[in-house]
């Protein structure tokens, strides 16, 4: 069985004129399983959001390759973005537009089928609650409504890969335990999905498998049952610092 | 570093391109600047400015009118006391008494404190030959309204004055005062109305096509890209499955629909509002205008408003590529903007005829076409050019967009500089890569 997400020897290698050449991602790999949460964790500037663009497509690989359902990111990535839901910080919505229509675009955009497109709306916005403000324009809309639109946004058009970047940065407390249910509520309908976070307690509670990101390396992957007996720790914050600081070689699938 | 493959390489997948344009087109007409820029303005400015105008120049004229001049006289011969009568009636001066110098008078004038000095100076050569002739001198600026405007009332004076002198004259010789004058003239103007009007619209029309085709291009143009990166939108839309070729093609036929509206609309409303507007001024002058124009010139008139519209979004877009903000997009647009306007000067041009040469030239052989449709000429080899010089110009600008586009730090709006920095480093120079 083909693995929904698969990432082997991905590498991200910028130029930047003060710093010179600046290696985000480093040779990394791992395998996301169908219907699983899969959590890319790692502090800020470790990697995780340039990894989520190269398998999203928005930025190329400098090398390695990555398949999203069987579609490789540089040789196919229309057929890689149509299997695939992008939410990010820097994915917002369109201000001037109301959410049904904000759903509507994306799923036709995104080749969701033409005569079901309004069928699919109307589930959606049932779904996520959003009915009451779904003729609203997006920029009238507060941030906790804004979020259940971009979430709604991210699977209209159905993908079977879903990817969100830190979703719930800049989130209330309410707000945040909302988008996690989110989260676990689409893995039950078996969605793949590959979450980024630096919020332990996140990662703990949504992830069935938690990859250790530090400074474009992968450190550590596995089960949170896993980690904790390789490292003889409990808390993931113990165990991310363990791998981090004790600089263990790279532990790939 | 080049981006993914996809990027120019793919076919134009026209569905999408259809969905992403409505979704722009909507947008736009919901976003106040936009509106304003691309349809407000063109649609009521050119009226607006010129009624503002126009009711200035007339309200300025009157209040001129009601001013009575300022004058001081000097050097008056008793024989022509009855001429200084008739000025003193007219009720159009105000007779200032002063025994200053003339230096210090003319001074005056120079100030503005005074309008006018009149001398009637004694004759010399043969004019002195007739008794009571003189020679009359006005000293006005010309640099003070209400001086110059002196001049002219004393002038008008003076005239009839020497007219009924001359009768008084012709017939103490025992001849009638036209077999003095020798020869009459007068003038016909054999311009139609219909003339006139392709006329005054050739003066007008083309430039104000070519600044409000500008101005409805220029913010779209910004909004397009720099305005979705600012609202973090770009990536949302990267994201989708949305080709980028299709992307590309949809925002540039979404900026090219809006710079071509405000040209059409504009054109529209000069040709509505010319009439009704220059009407009075011309009236004024003894002269009527017809602004009907030959229905020929509509689907010129359309096409050449979508093909100006169609090289400036292009050009707008290829500089507005590297903007990650509004004021960006501003700042790096704004150059372009300019020099769109800089050929327009030229069409003011006197006797400027629409020759091959300048059909070689972008923006002004497009605008030459519709100055010449609307007058109902066409001369069709210039109007073949315009249009391959035009589509070629496009063409090579988006060529030159589709390269810029093939950078991946262009395209995520993380390079750092502008066009002219980017031709240097990756044109020029070899390419590298910089920090996304």
């Amino acid at each position: 069985m083909i693995a929904p997400v698969s990432v082997c020897g991905l590498s991200k290698v910028f130029f930047d004129e003060g710093r010179g050449e600046v290696r985000a991602v480093n040779d990394i790999s791992f395998e996301c399983r169908p219907g699983e949460i899969f959590g890319l964790l790692g502090a800020n500037g470790a990697g995780k959001t340039t990894t989520l663009r190269m398998l999203s497509t928005v930025l190329k690989p400098s090398a390695g390759t990555a398949t999203i359902m069987g579609h490789e990111v540089s040789a196919d990535p229309e057929g890689v973005r149509r299997n695939l839901g992008f939410s990010s910080a820097t994915t917002a919505l369109y201000p001037r537009l109301t959410g049904r229509e904000t759903l509507e675009f994306f799923a036709r955009i995104n080749g969701y089928p033409g005569p079901q497109v309004r069928q699919r709306v109307e589930t959606l916005i049932e779904r996520f609650g959003i009915g009451e403000y779904a003729e609203a324009r997006v920029e009238k809309l507060s941030q906790g409504m804004k979020q259940k639109v971009s979430i709604a946004r991210t699977v209209v058009h159905d993908p079977p890969v879903l990817i969100f970047d830190e979703p719930t940065v800049g989130l209330d407390v309410l707000n945040a335990i909302e988008m996690q249910k989110v989260i676990a509520g689409l893995r039950a309908e078996g969605k793949t999905i590959l979450f980024s976070t630096h919020i332990m307690s996140e990662a703990e509670k949504l992830c069935d498998r938690i990859a250790i990101i530090h400074r474009g390396t992968i450190h550590a992957c596995d089960t949170l049952a896993n980690l904790r007996a390789a490292t003889g720790r409990h808390y993931l914050e113990d165990i991310f610092v363990h791998f981090v600081e004790g600089a263990s070689p790279a532990k790939k699938e | 570093m080049k981006s993914s493959a996809e990027t120019g390489k793919r076919a134009v997948d026209w569905p999408q391109v259809r969905v992403l344009y409505l979704r722009e087109l909507r947008a736009a007409l919901r976003e106040k600047a936009i509106v304003i820029n691309s349809i407000l303005i063109p649609t009521f400015l050119y009226p607006f400015l010129l009624w503002v105008a126009l009711t200035g120049i007339m309200f300025t004229a009157g209040q001129t009118d009601k001013v009575p001049s300022r004058l001081v006289v000097r050097s008056w011969p008793e024989a022509r006391i009855k001429f200084q009568r008739a000025l003193q009636n007219d009720k159009r001066f105000q007779w200032v008494d002063s025994d200053q110098p003339i230096a210090a008078l003319e001074e005056r004038v120079r100030l503005g404190q005074l309008d006018a000095l009149v001398e009637l100076l004694p004759a010399t050569n043969t004019a002195a030959a007739l008794p009571g002739n003189f020679a009359a001198r006005i000293t006005y600026s010309q640099s003070q309204e209400r001086s110059a405007a002196a001049r002219e009332r004393i002038l008008g004076q003076l005239d009839d004055f020497r007219e009924k002198w001359v009768k008084r004259e012709s017939r103490k010789l025992g001849l009638e005062a036209p077999a003095l004058q020798g020869f009459t003239v007068s003038s016909r103007n054999v311009a139609s109305t219909r003339q006139m009007g392709a006329f005054v619209l050739g003066l007008v029309a083309p430039i104000i096509f070519v600044v409000m085709v500008a101005v409805g291009t220029f913010y779209p143009a910004i909004d397009a890209i720099a305005g979705e990166r600012e609202r973090n939108t770009w990536e949302t839309l990267m994201s989708s499955a949305a080709s980028r070729v299709s992307i590309v093609t949809a925002k540039y036929l979404y900026v090219v629909t809006l710079g071509g509206l405000a040209g059409l609309l504009n054109l529209t409303v000069v040709l509505l509002t010319l009439k009704p507007v220059f009407a009075p001024l011309l009236a004024q002058a003894g002269k009527t205008i017809d602004c009907t124009i030959p229905l020929a010139a509509l689907p010129v008139a359309v096409a050449s408003s979508l093909l100006l519209a169609g090289f400036v979004a292009a050009g707008m877009m290829l500089l507005a590529c590297f903007a990650r903000t509004f004021k960006e997009g501003q700042a790096m647009i704004s150059p372009f903007y300019l020099a769109v306007m800089v050929p327009v000067m030229f069409l003011q041009a006197p006797g400027l005829k629409f020759s091959i040469a300048l059909a070689f030239i972008p923006v002004v052989n497009v605008t030459l076409v519709v100055r010449e449709a609307l007058s109902g000429v066409f001369h069709w080899p210039q109007m073949a050019i315009s249009l391959a010089v035009s589509l070629a110009a496009v063409a090579l600008l988006i060529r030159a967009a589709a390269y810029v586009l093939q950078f991946e730090d262009v395209v995520m709006g993380s390079y750092g500089g502008g066009f002219k920095r980017f031709f240097q480093q990756r044109v020029l120079k070899r390419p590298t890569e910089v920090k996304s």
